[in-house]
């Protein structure tokens, strides 16, 4: 509320005038080099959201899109009584937070790791190795991890064998779920560890000198710059791949996830994720409505998840918050 | 030189546009051409395995004769089996453009009926258009597949009457540790576990199926389908739940189906299977491995039998491989039957596989001309074995011998036809001898269900959840990876839930109907 007498700082008649201002030529030049970008962004990005009218119709192939009828909340219903809604959710969550907190955690220690390297040959060779495994299919690492874990027949495997070196005895890793959002989290950090640590390296590579100087200058051990002066100022990046990975929570990573699981039910109890009971429930039913329908439901509390961790973070990391 | 020189934002922006035309206008091709600068149409077929060896070129030779002949060519898609169920109908459903595909009961052929993926066959092979599909399929083997709406929706793909699962089994592991026989389940279970001790690998070997355990009528585990090989359970899909019919449906008219754990010897099935798992004597990793890795462990010596049928394709898919691995090695066919030869197994005589015309295929006639094309021996076996001369030769009247590494094209997805098939040149005696006894319909019963296909469209949802509960909780049964008693509450209390009451109540009603309209 405005204090009489008190002026706004810009005003209003102002602003609307400049709005009202005929564009400058260079806009038009403008508009025309972002129109490929928006129309794609249009096309393939709003457009096919008509398609999740789907998630409210009895969808069939023969009928299409506009004369399916109509299924109310029934695709809905199917998810939430199907009495797997809770687990699903809660694995799909916690595996996130695990990938997500783990990755960004090792990606940050790898990359001070990385600085460390002074011969600029070496901390290359290093860099690449550990960012291969961010190429490798997941149907590579389920045949990588069947090899460790289980062996021909299922009987052995690396681990095994090894382990039984000190008498330790076999599991059959493929039949207890307990282990197994340890065993992927390794997996994630595996294959991301690697990519996230290029970004925060390339973060790293940001900070000015003179910071470092004056840490020198104060007497800062090598070790003590790495926690006091670097760790603190990759927070922005952090936090930023943090928002990003909270919009993401939602979904379940289905290409690793599927690739190493598959239709096995006995490891179900914790690594069935949305996205994998999504493909099952389209398998068995053939059904896009229902597919639809937990797609909608996965963007909505992902849109809303976002929205949250960008709030939090304004309000607690205010200094770092770009967004 | 700088950047603004090089590329300027208008050569920027029209360059993108030429592209994005040049690929729009690439998308709208569906021809080819066949070199004399005429377009020819080239259809997409949806075939299970991997792309057999030489594809490329017998696909060349194969185009040629099509071209011809017909006018069109073909270019299959080959889709790997762990991943064709998924595929195929995702791509049904999408309403892809392609002819033909593989289908059946055990994949996913009751959706895709529904869906009106399918083209009905009927009045496209009453038109006297594919004379040579018609005389190559026995119209019986049509009418045991023929749709409850009384539509057929698929050619059977069959090289026989029935078949039967069984097993492939090292004949020279049967030497040292069976004494050269084997003819009963109680020998089979005997030699697994002397092989296990002796040789330190697993007796058998296989990805998981239900069927392995609750057989129909047979499975490697189910010992009283051996016995009395006269239990064909029913389902709505082979995915979901098995129920067992009465005994005396026939003759009363009531099929009071159960769950399959109601019917003790299922039961005693599953705990086989647990017993085996600890035992070693099965593999382990069932759950989680693919058939061609199964296979492969197999071939490579790791394992004294693994799942076979008795559609002559034992021999031609182990044994080379299985002597590199193994020299010395033979293969041998077994059927334990306590009744041997004489045994009268059920039967449905409903194809395992069909091939289907997609609904949304650009041309149905071309792909019904297709169909009838490879009914003709010569094309059939060009086909199928590949160049004659090159890549084999005939031998004796019925058999032929490859002398490539092609001859490994997926018939049963469009080409097999009992008159047409030619028999391996190197398939053992015994495989020979239950081949040729699985040609003949007079060696089985005719199941008192043989022509019931229910129809799922009135319990959908709970088939759907009762199907995923299959998954999470039966699945391991199947393997023996859990215990029999906690695995077997875990799945009741699942399907329970999700409506089994209804869904057995469905079956009985349409079964009861069934029976009564014969």
């Amino acid at each position: 509320m405005n204090t009489p007498g008190i002026r706004p700082a810009v005003a209003p008649h102002k602003r609307r005038s400049s709005r009202s201002q005929p564009a400058q030529k260079r806009d038009y030049g403008l508009v025309i080099l972002a129109a490929p970008a928006v129309i794609l962004l249009l096309v393939f990005a709003y457009g096919p959201m008509a398609g999740l009218i789907v998630a409210f119709q009895d969808f069939n192939i023969a009928d299409g899109v506009f004369a399916s009828p109509w299924a109310g909340l029934e695709n809905f219903r199917f998810f939430f009584t199907s009495g797997d809604a809770t687990r699903i959710m809660r694995n799909t969550l916690l595996l996130n937070v695990l990938f997500l907190s783990a990755t960004l955690a090792v990606g940050v220690m790898l990359a001070l790791m990385l600085n460390e390297i002074r011969g600029k040959v070496t901390k290359r060779f290093f860099q690449s190795v550990i960012f291969v495994p961010y190429f490798v299919s997941p149907i590579v690492v389920s045949i990588f991890l069947q090899a460790f874990l289980a062996g021909p027949g299922g009987r052995g495997g690396l681990i095994n064998d090894a382990a039984g070196l000190f008498g330790i005895p076999s599991v059959t890793w493929y039949t207890e779920p307990g282990p197994w959002p340890w065993i992927l989290t390794l997996v994630k950090v595996w294959q991301l560890g690697g990519y996230m640590s290029v970004i925060f390296l390339a973060a790293i590579t940001a900070i000015p000198e003179e910071v470092y100087e004056a840490g020198e200058i104060d007497g800062a051990s090598r070790a003590q710059m790495a926690w006091r002066i670097t760790t603190p100022l990759l927070k922005p990046t952090a936090a930023i791949l943090l928002v990003l990975g909270v919009g993401r929570i939602f979904y379940g990573d289905f290409a690793t996830i599927y690739a190493i699981v598959g239709d096995n039910g006995t490891l179900f109890p914790t690594t069935d994720v949305i996205d994998t009971y999504v493909f099952r429930a389209l398998r068995t039913r053939g059904d896009f409505g229902v597919t639809a329908a937990i797609g909608l439901v996965q963007s909505v509390v992902g849109f809303v998840l976002v929205v949250v961790a960008t709030m939090v973070q304004r309000r607690y990391a205010k200094e770092t918050s770009i967004l | 030189m700088s950047a603004h020189h090089t590329f300027s934002r208008r050569s920027f922006l029209a360059g993108t546009g030429a592209a994005m035309t040049a690929v729009g206008l690439a998308a709208c091709g569906n021809g080819s051409s066949n070199g004399n600068g005429t377009s020819t149409s080239r259809y997409s077929l949806l075939l299970p395995g991997d792309t057999p060896t030489d594809w490329t070129r017998i696909r060349d030779a194969v185009n040629e004769k099509l071209r011809t002949d017909l006018g069109f060519e073909i270019e299959p898609q080959f889709i790997n089996w762990s991943n064709f169920a998924n595929q195929s109908l995702l791509k049904f459903t999408a309403g892809e453009d392609f002819q033909t595909a593989l289908s059946a009961r055990w994949l996913n052929i009751a959706q895709l009926i529904e869906g009106g993926s399918l083209q009905p066959m009927d009045d496209l092979l009453a038109s006297g258009d594919y004379g040579n599909l018609t005389a190559a399929v026995d119209e019986s083997a049509f009418d045991a597949n023929r749709w409850s709406d009384g539509n057929v929706y698929g050619v059977p793909a069959v090289n026989s009457a029935a078949r039967i699962h069984c097993y492939v089994a090292r004949g020279d592991l049967i030497d040292r540790y069976a004494g050269g026989e084997i003819t009963s389940f109680d020998q089979l279970e005997q030699f697994w576990y002397d092989v296990h001790a002796g040789e330190g690998i697993v007796g058998y070997v296989k990805n998981n199926s239900v069927f392995d355990v609750l057989g129909a009528p047979t499975g490697t585990m189910f010992a009283e389908g051996w016995e009395s090989p006269s239990m064909i359970p029913l389902y709505f899909s082979s995915d979901s739940l098995l129920f067992v019919p009465s005994r005396d449906a026939a003759t009363s008219g009531v099929t009071d189906a159960v769950p399959f754990w109601e019917y003790q010897p299922y039961v005693d099935a599953l705990r086989r299977a647990r017993r085996y798992y600890e035992d070693g004597i099965i593999n382990a990793d069932r759950l989680n491995v693919d058939s061609a890795t199964a296979g492969a462990l197999f071939k490579s010596g790791g394992a004294a039998t693994t799942w076979a049928i008795t559609d002559g394709a034992n021999t031609s898919a182990h044994l080379s491989q299985l002597e590199e691995a193994v020299p010395g090695a033979s293969l041998v066919t077994l059927l334990p039957f306590a009744d041997g030869r004489d045994a009268r197994p059920n039967q449905t005589f409903q194809a395992d596989n069909l091939v289907v015309v997609n609904a949304a295929a650009a041309d149905a006639e071309a792909a019904m001309a297709l169909l009838d094309w490879v009914s003709i021996q010569e094309n059939h076996d060009l086909l199928q074995y590949g160049i004659e001369g090159t890549d084999w030769t005939p031998v004796g009247e019925d058999a032929y011998e490859p002398t490539s590494d092609y001859a490994n094209f997926p018939g049963y997805a469009l080409s097999w036809r009992i008159p047409l098939e030619r028999r391996y040149s190197r398939m053992s005696e015994s495989e020979q001898a239950w081949f040729e006894w699985s040609k003949d319909y007079n060696n089985f019963t005719q199941d008192p269900f043989a022509g019931f296909i229910p129809d799922l469209s009135a319990i959908e949802t709970e088939h759907a959840q009762i199907t995923a509960a299959i998954g999470e909780y039966g699945n391991p049964l199947w393997a023996g990876a859990v215990d029999v008693d906690e695995g077997l509450d875990n799945l009741k209390h699942a399907v329970e839930q999700a409506g089994l009451a209804t869904v057995q109540e469905e079956l009985n009603r349409q079964a009861d109907a069934y029976l009564a309209s014969q």
